[in-house]
């Protein structure tokens, strides 16, 4: 269980609450028509959705693994973050040195990847 | 009390010599390992290239009762676990650790990197293939044949999204069960926080009917999404009029009926309809949905597995099975739990809104 606060209160009601606001925003963003702003700021609507999807989408994650899965504020938090770190090795060699380096990885796929290749 | 003595307490399953280790040694784990194998590897060949084979029914419900009986001999030899010796690492870097705790980690780590696959492939497939809806702005379709009149299908990634996103009561069903994860992990915090309260400081009967309600509740919770997700795919669900708010009666399609399936070789959007020469495109979209149905689906069958211990674990606690010394196990459980939220953060995002 938690030792600490957030802001005085209990840590799981803060962060529960935060994750609520966090998905409201989340589906807002989704729901509402942001062709206006995206057009202010050059960005097509679905660039703009995307990055508000992902900049909400990171503390939600991060939210959820330090205080819910007790990652942060425990004697043990640090050894089983590294814990949980550790496939990013294996995420990373997967993106870079199998998905992006592949010669044009995000432009082409081999005749075994494209679909209708059993028929 | 004798040196012997110490070392020989009663156990469930008979008498255990405490100097080899405490009682948590179990086959139980390696039973059910055997029985997702044989399960798994029979349903691949009932299902082989799409041609169902009845012949290996029989090995599919064989691999389930061998994880059954692994259940069975877990949760026996769990419930009698009151929580005496709960062992701890003694070597670097875990030392002084509970086991229990560093192995729900490890086994986070390999559900990491099995989403890791799902995503990257995800991620590979939306980049490397054009998207539906960018082919169809560009309007080239119609002169290379690929319309519902003539029957030749273009190769496109068509995400879920396309259709999930479109509106408001399309959301409704991914939006709300997101909800009820969120809640969920935190029902499940207030199980553990009821559990682990010392004795003397809450009623024990109290303890026992907090435990259980929270329990409950994530277990209800963990049903509704599963619920919605079976509505989102194959059922839909009908609106009815309401004047006062505006709303017109209609039925929102589910992903099944719209044809959103992954073998549509042969899918149409409404959408997808060319004004000038009112011909509609035609776009075989397996590659999408079945990044789509896989991904989602085997977050569902986490959800599910959830459930099954859910239902053992609300039953330990409604016949008072939780206490502070053993209240850790919920702890475990919740990892696994707050885990299957964490892969919902970035489903829900990238599969149903984007």
């Amino acid at each position: 269980m938690a030792h600490y606060t957030i802001m005085g209160r209990d840590p799981y009601w803060m962060n529960f609450f935060g994750l609520m606001i966090l998905t409201l925003i989340e589906v807002a963003a989704v729901g509402f028509d942001l062709s206006p702003d995206a057009t202010g700021l050059d960005y097509t609507e679905k660039k703009l959705t995307l990055m508000i999807l992902v900049a909400i989408g990171l503390p939600k994650f991060i939210m959820i693994a330090a205080i819910f899965m007790h990652l942060w504020g425990d004697e043990d938090s640090k050894i089983l973050t590294l814990t949980a770190l550790f496939p990013a090795f294996f995420i990373i060699v997967m993106i870079l040195f199998i998905g992006l380096t592949h010669p044009e990885a995000t432009t082409g796929l081999p005749e075994w990847c494209r679909p209708g290749f059993y028929s | 009390m004798s040196e012997h003595d110490e070392h020989h307490h009663p156990s469930a399953w008979g008498p255990h010599d405490w100097s080899h280790g405490a009682p948590h040694n179990s086959w139980a784990p390696l039973i059910m390992s055997i029985g997702f194998g044989i399960f798994l590897f029979m349903l691949a060949n009932a299902f082989t290239r799409g041609v169902f084979d009845v012949s290996y029914v029989p090995l599919v419900f064989v691999g389930l009762l061998v994880v059954l009986c692994g259940l069975i001999i877990w949760w026996k030899q769990d419930y009698s676990f009151d929580g005496t010796y709960e062992p701890r690492a003694t070597g670097a870097p875990f030392k002084n650790i509970q086991i229990r705790k560093v192995a729900i980690w490890v086994f986070l780590m390999s559900e990491m990197m099995v989403f890791t696959s799902l995503f990257s492939t995800y991620i590979r497939y939306r980049t490397g293939i054009e998207n539906c809806q960018t082919i169809f702005e560009r309007g080239d379709w119609v002169a290379q044949g690929y319309t519902l009149e003539a029957g030749h299908a273009v190769i496109c990634f068509e995400p879920a999204s396309h259709l999930i996103a479109s509106s408001w009561w399309h959301i409704a069903p991914g939006a709300i069960n997101t909800f009820a994860l969120i809640i969920s992990s935190f029902t499940i915090v207030q199980a553990l926080r009821y559990a682990s309260k010392p004795v003397g400081e809450i009623d024990e009967n109290v303890r026992r009917k907090k435990v259980t309600r929270y329990l409950a509740s994530t277990w209800a919770l963990a049903i509704l999404f599963l619920s919605l997700k079976m509505i989102e795919w194959f059922i839909g669900f009908y609106i009815p009029e309401i004047e006062i708010l505006g709303i017109h009666e209609h039925h929102i399609h589910s992903l099944y009926s719209e044809g959103y399936l992954i073998n549509a070789e042969h899918y149409h959007h409404h959408d997808w309809v060319d004004e000038a020469t009112g011909a509609t495109m035609l776009a075989n979209i397996s590659v999408g949905a079945s990044t789509f149905y896989v991904t989602t689906g085997t977050h569902g069958v986490h959800v599910f597995g959830g459930i099954i211990g859910l239902t053992y674990m609300t039953f330990k606690a409604w016949t008072g099975g939780y206490t502070p010394k053993n209240a850790v196990s919920i702890e475990y459980f919740g990892l696994y739990w707050h885990f299957v939220d964490l892969v919902w953060v970035l489903v829900f995002p990238f599969f149903y809104l984007y």
